[in-house]
């Protein structure tokens, strides 16, 4: 079984509005002590790829099984694709 | 008064006194070294690493790999040594029984009494440290990073290093650390280590460690403090930097999560090798020679990566014979948020294993970085405002370190 890896968009004031304006706020979980987050799953394929392409990240393979770290301007861009499309299944397109 | 460390041997420094400093070094061949060997100089001069007052010779080396103790058969799981070029050994005319100058950013720091010149294959070392010759390990980086020959000798302080603010008022040699817990009335004291901004399972982690250490003790005057040891040492893009650790964990302490006769904190000068198990080891002794009765372990401690079990720190102090090591190991779980239970509790105690959602450093550091302030469940609101104002006042406007920070920040120490 593939281990899994996500994504986790941590959500602010302004990025709540954003996806409250696009009706996306039910994508939304309750991530850590009532703070929500927009994840997204990944593939290994999907994972490795955006290791190479930002070598600052990493892969928190001991708690949370989670790519962090991405600068804040990555998110932003999965968090449009996110709005564009209006579902979570954008990494594809992010990788294009 | 006299104070003993590891294996019961008496913590000396080694420092010379500023009068003799001239005579001594004069007319010696002078060597520069690298930021690890000044920090390690350093840790030996004061006794951090009681016994030693050496860098290892190869007999020492060989036996710490091979045996995880001295030859003299003392607990001892990582070798400390100093490399050098075999060119600069030619050049200098370097010998056996010679003693030579250590300079750091051409200053005078310490003499090395050499008593032994060798080799030692790295391949070995790493494999017997760290388990592994994986490259992508940060401490068989390290190991490869190493010159070709080794210098096995005695280390005198000549220079006392002056650290900037805000390190100056962390910094405490050994000696300096027993007479501040005698002042404070302490007999019992728990270590625990970071690297870290603290976080509420932090915080958790230390006053969970703080319970198990006093343990049996009355409770009407404290007998039981905890000592923050935070590590100072070579920094990677994404850390937090130094300044914003130091004075995030003593924003914990001014702002009354800890009572001020329960808390302290210091830092200690040490480049990790990321040896999991081993290196646990080695922190327990050097917490031992601060004076500390206990050492709290968590998830994890000194790993990287998926290298060890996220619990071989704590399996391996039941590997060693108990008279080896006078400090207590405290073994921990982790702390974690429950929606259930409402608060942040321990995985020891709480039972909602499908609801619990843990902490992790990394997801933090993404909410921060991501510019979504935590909770105060998460991080205290006095600790987030001091993280902020520290990436203001010393991370050229990052909490974390950036390419700008390595290059631009103050030193911890410098020599005159």
């Amino acid at each position: 079984m593939e281990e899994r890896c996500s994504i986790n968009i941590w959500i602010n004031e302004e990025r709540n509005e954003k996806l409250a304006n696009a009706g996306l706020a039910h994508l939304t979980k309750d991530a850590l002590a009532g703070m929500k987050i927009l994840r997204l799953h990944c593939t290994k394929k999907q994972k490795n790829e955006i290791l190479k392409l930002y070598p600052m990240a990493k892969y928190d393979s001991a708690t949370t099984k989670s790519i962090e770290l991405l600068p804040p301007e990555v998110k932003n861009k999965i968090l449009n694709l996110i709005i564009k499309n209006k579902n979570l299944n954008v990494l594809d397109e992010f990788l294009k | 008064m006299k104070y003993t460390g590891h294996s019961g041997k008496e913590i000396v420094e080694r420092v010379l006194p500023p009068k003799e400093v001239e005579r001594k070094i004069k007319g010696l061949k002078r060597i520069p070294v690298t930021d690890r060997v000044a920090r390690e100089c350093i840790d030996l001069a004061y006794g951090f690493f009681t016994p030693l007052q050496a860098f290892m010779g190869k007999g020492d080396v060989d036996s710490v790999c091979k045996k995880m103790t001295l030859m003299n058969g003392t607990l001892w799981p990582i070798p400390i040594i100093f490399d050098i070029d075999d060119e600069e050994i030619k050049e200098k005319g370097i010998k056996e029984k010679d003693t030579i100058l250590l300079t750091y950013h051409d200053h005078a720091l310490a003499i090395l009494e050499i008593e032994e010149i060798f080799n030692y294959n790295k391949l070995d070392l790493e494999q017997a440290v760290l388990g592994t010759t994986d490259l992508k390990h940060p401490g068989v980086k390290m190991y490869n990073a190493l010159k070709d020959a080794f210098i096995g000798g005695k280390i005198t302080l000549v220079n006392i290093p002056k650290f900037n603010s805000p390190f100056d008022k962390f910094w405490y040699t050994p000696l300096q650390l027993r007479e501040k817990f005698a002042n404070k009335g302490w007999e019992r004291i728990v270590a625990h280590q970071t690297r870290n901004v603290p976080h509420t399972g932090h915080e958790w982690l230390m006053k969970g460690a703080w319970f198990s250490t006093n343990g049996d003790l009355p409770v009407e005057k404290m007998k039981t403090g905890i000592l923050v040891s935070c590590i100072i040492g070579p920094k990677r893009i994404g850390d937090y930097i130094d300044e914003a650790i130091l004075l995030g964990q003593q924003k914990l302490h001014d702002a009354k999560y800890f009572r001020d006769d329960i808390h302290m904190v210091s830092f200690i000068l040490w480049d990790m090798r990321y040896a999991g198990p081993k290196e646990a080891i080695l922190h327990a002794i050097i917490r031992t020679n601060l004076g500390c009765t206990h050492h709290m372990f968590g998830r994890d401690h000194a790993g990287v990566g998926s290298y060890y079990d996220p619990y071989d720190a704590h399996r391996i102090f039941d590997k060693i014979p108990k008279e080896s090591l006078k400090i207590k190991p405290i073994r921990i779980l982790e702390w974690w948020y429950c929606p259930i239970c409402g608060e942040v509790t321990y995985s020891g105690l709480c039972g909602h294993l499908k609801e619990r959602q843990p902490f992790s450093g990394s997801m933090i550091r993404s909410m921060i970085q991501d510019k979504v302030k935590p909770t105060k469940l998460i991080i205290r609101p006095e600790v987030f405002e001091n993280l902020m104002e520290n990436a203001d006042k010393y991370g050229f406007g990052s909490p974390f370190c950036t390419e700008e920070y390595l290059n631009r920040r103050q030193p911890v120490f410098e020599l005159s």
